[in-house]
């Protein structure tokens, strides 16, 4: 038995090399590492607000030095044009006039006030900081776990379907009906390549972008997480690819899954927007154990139960899907 | 002509090709029933405080400058200001004033503003009487759904491309790319065939989400109608390169993958950001940079910005299928040699 799994182990290995998988995933780390450490890290910065304040007989003495003072009204008009998140200050009246670009409006009122108290300043105290993570770790975490979770579901899954479609479309699956093999072996050989690639995967992802320290401390709890979503999401491309015809038909499936199970999650999981229903995702789970791995949060065992038995689920399904497919040809 | 009849004819037996042209169209309802996504709270404050801990004309204060939610205990407001999507400023009463508490890993404005808030807090009667001047902003979006709309319809006009490549990855595979070699068909006739299938469906479906989307006068809906067919047009013409590019299924899925992640990438960067300059003008190279800016032209009512990105289109159609036809014409007559 243990001979027959790593005869057919090897067999698949070298299918997905000929099918330029593996090149595939060393593409897109390199992809998912160059925007990581050349792109996203840049664009995750939000400054203080820019306060521009036109002073021309110098009345603020005060003013804190965050306040930058323009030479005339036009150049403060050209300022904020260009940054129109900054606020400008007019105190060539007399009292101070406050000059923005309209936005939210609670977002309004809290630039204005901060301007305001930038002319005499007072100490500020510092907040109690209860976190571990800098800003620049977190959005390493953030971004690592939102690609690590997105090559998963989304590349890698359509990845896995195009390889065994492949095989269904060669015969490769109705040919084991006749080999003296244990029926599970064929799946049991599928899910193990799968996982041993998603797993090296998660790791160089994690190593790479989340930084050797970092990264190794959260590893463990990483692989766990990815080893969950790599077996749901390798056998539901399995379910796939025996019940749907042929690709065509499963680009549709996937595309079902791209727009409407990966984009509430990202926004419910991400930022502030939270909708009531996310609760009922099963997406949403998986991605925030993923998640809660990366940011060291304890995860609750119910949610180990509960994908202990999707999988188990998913399993028997393919399994019965799987016999009625070589059921075809005996 | 013939032809042409022949395309059509496989894909409304097709089901599933049919459906994927009305995923967008679903998305789009969705989307006009789910319009209460509220996205303008992403930039706000939120603070968390503790229940019965400071006074309700503190907690109304607070309100002014975001919502606030109120916790049972310490370890619920402390869970709450470390859950790392969100940006919860903690407020913990502190004798007249306050203390804030942060996560630290939140962007540098909101640590800024927890580290400032009890001084606001103290000046807050000076804060009421100033004065001020609101400008309206240029071109900045009412709200985040804005960017939806048009991201769903560049979905939309994205269908005909991967319908296309699909298509020809398909019948590379199944022989049929050989017997089109040697048929007496111009690279022009074949273009046309191969685009017009994926051309159709891929503009019917984006004006279909239009129509759920959007409502306008005629003149906007002319300058509309413009952008969608020029860029499902283009949309068809990638699908093509797509198509005769990759070798097999494999292949193609990962070209059509990095296509639609710079399709939709881009332009939402883009917008999100606020690129300008020249950098603005290499984004154009990709074709739903210009569709995307021209939908959202429209739908700000600036028809002078979306007649630009119209002849950005015009020159993609262009360059692409000129592009095309002269990749095309040359392994065919290689072809022919050896023969």
């Amino acid at each position: 038995m243990r001979k027959s799994f790593l005869a057919l182990f090897k067999k698949d290995c070298r299918m997905l090399a000929s099918g330029k998988f593996f090149l595939m995933a060393i593409g897109f780390l390199a992809l998912y590492t160059a925007y990581v450490n050349l792109g996203y890290i840049r664009f995750m910065q939000m400054p203080p607000y820019n306060v521009y304040l036109y002073d021309p007989a110098g009345t603020q003495t005060e003013r804190s030095s965050l306040v930058q003072t323009v030479p005339s009204m036009k150049a403060m008009d050209t300022a904020l044009l260009a940054d129109a998140n900054g606020v400008g200050l007019d105190a060539s009246a007399g009292d101070v006039r406050v000059v923005i670009y309209t936005g939210a409006k609670h977002v309004d009122r809290h630039r204005t006030d901060y301007a305001l108290s930038l002319l005499h300043p007072s100490d500020s105290r510092a907040p109690a900081v209860l976190g571990r993570n800098t800003p620049k770790q977190k959005a390493r975490k953030e971004i690592t776990c939102e690609l690590l979770f997105f090559e998963l579901a989304a590349v890698g899954f359509l990845g896995i379907a195009a390889v065994l479609f492949k095989e269904k479309g060669m015969g490769v699956i109705r040919v084991h009906a006749i080999l003296p093999l244990q029926r599970n072996l064929f799946l049991l050989s599928k899910l193990a390549v799968f996982l041993l690639s998603d797993l090296i995967f998660a790791a160089l992802l994690t190593l790479l972008n989340v930084g050797l320290e970092d990264g190794g401390a959260v590893l463990p709890a990483v692989l766990i997480q990815t080893a969950i979503l790599s077996l749901m999401m390798a056998l539901v491309g399995l379910l796939c690819a025996l019940l749907l015809k042929d690709f065509r038909q499963f680009t549709l499936a996937y595309l079902i899954i791209a727009v409407f199970a990966a984009t509430p999650v990202f926004l419910s999981a991400n930022t502030s927007v939270k909708f009531d229903w996310i609760g009922y995702h099963p997406f949403y789970h998986v991605y925030m154990g993923l998640k809660n791995a990366y940011f060291e949060t304890a995860i609750s065992p119910i949610y180990y139960v509960g994908s202990t038995a999707a999988i188990a689920f998913l399993f028997l399904a393919v399994q019965f899907a799987f016999r009625r497919e070589i059921g075809k040809e005996v | 002509m013939r032809g042409l009849n022949y395309q059509l004819k496989s894909v409304l037996r097709d089901k599933f090709c049919l459906m994927t042209f009305l995923l967008p169209i679903l998305a789009a309802v969705a989307l006009d029933f789910m319009g209460s996504i509220d996205m303008s709270s992403l930039g706000e404050l939120h603070f968390g405080v503790l229940e019965h801990d400071l006074s309700p004309q503190t907690i109304t204060w607070l309100e002014r400058y975001g919502p606030v939610s109120s916790y049972e205990t310490p370890d619920r407001l402390t869970a709450a200001i470390k859950e790392p999507s969100t940006n919860v400023i903690g407020v913990e009463a502190d004798g007249d004033s306050f203390k804030t508490s942060i996560a630290g890993d939140e962007l540098e404005i909101f640590q800024q503003a927890a580290a400032t808030l009890p001084v606001l807090y103290e000046r807050r009667e000076e804060a009421e009487q100033a004065k001020i001047l609101m400008l309206k902003r240029p071109d900045i979006l009412e709200s985040m759904q804005g960017i939806f709309i048009p991201a769903v319809m560049i979905v939309a006009m994205f269908m005909g491309c991967t319908f296309n490549a699909m298509n020809i990855i398909s019948e590379k595979e199944d022989g049929v790319a050989f017997v089109n070699e040697i048929l007496p068909m111009t690279p022009g006739q074949y273009i046309l065939q191969k685009v017009v299938v994926g051309f159709l469906f891929g503009s019917l479906s984006s004006i279909v989400t239009v129509c759920i989307c959007f409502e306008m006068s005629w003149l906007v809906f002319a300058a509309m109608l413009a952008l969608i067919l020029l860029s499902s047009f283009v949309a068809a013409l990638i699908g093509l390169f797509i198509g005769r590019f990759s070798e097999g299924l494999m292949i193609g899925v990962v070209y059509i993958k990095i296509v639609m992640l710079l399709f939709i990438a881009v332009p939402l960067v883009c917008a999100l950001i606020g690129v300008s300059g020249p950098l603005a003008g290499i984004c154009n190279i990709v074709p739903s940079q210009p569709a995307f800016d021209g939908i959202m032209a429209l739908s700000a009512g600036d028809i002078k910005t979306a007649v630009k990105d119209i002849g950005i289109l015009a020159v993609h159609g262009i360059a692409w299928s000129a592009l095309y036809i002269l990749i095309q014409g040359a392994p065919v007559k290689a072809h022919l040699h050896n023969l």
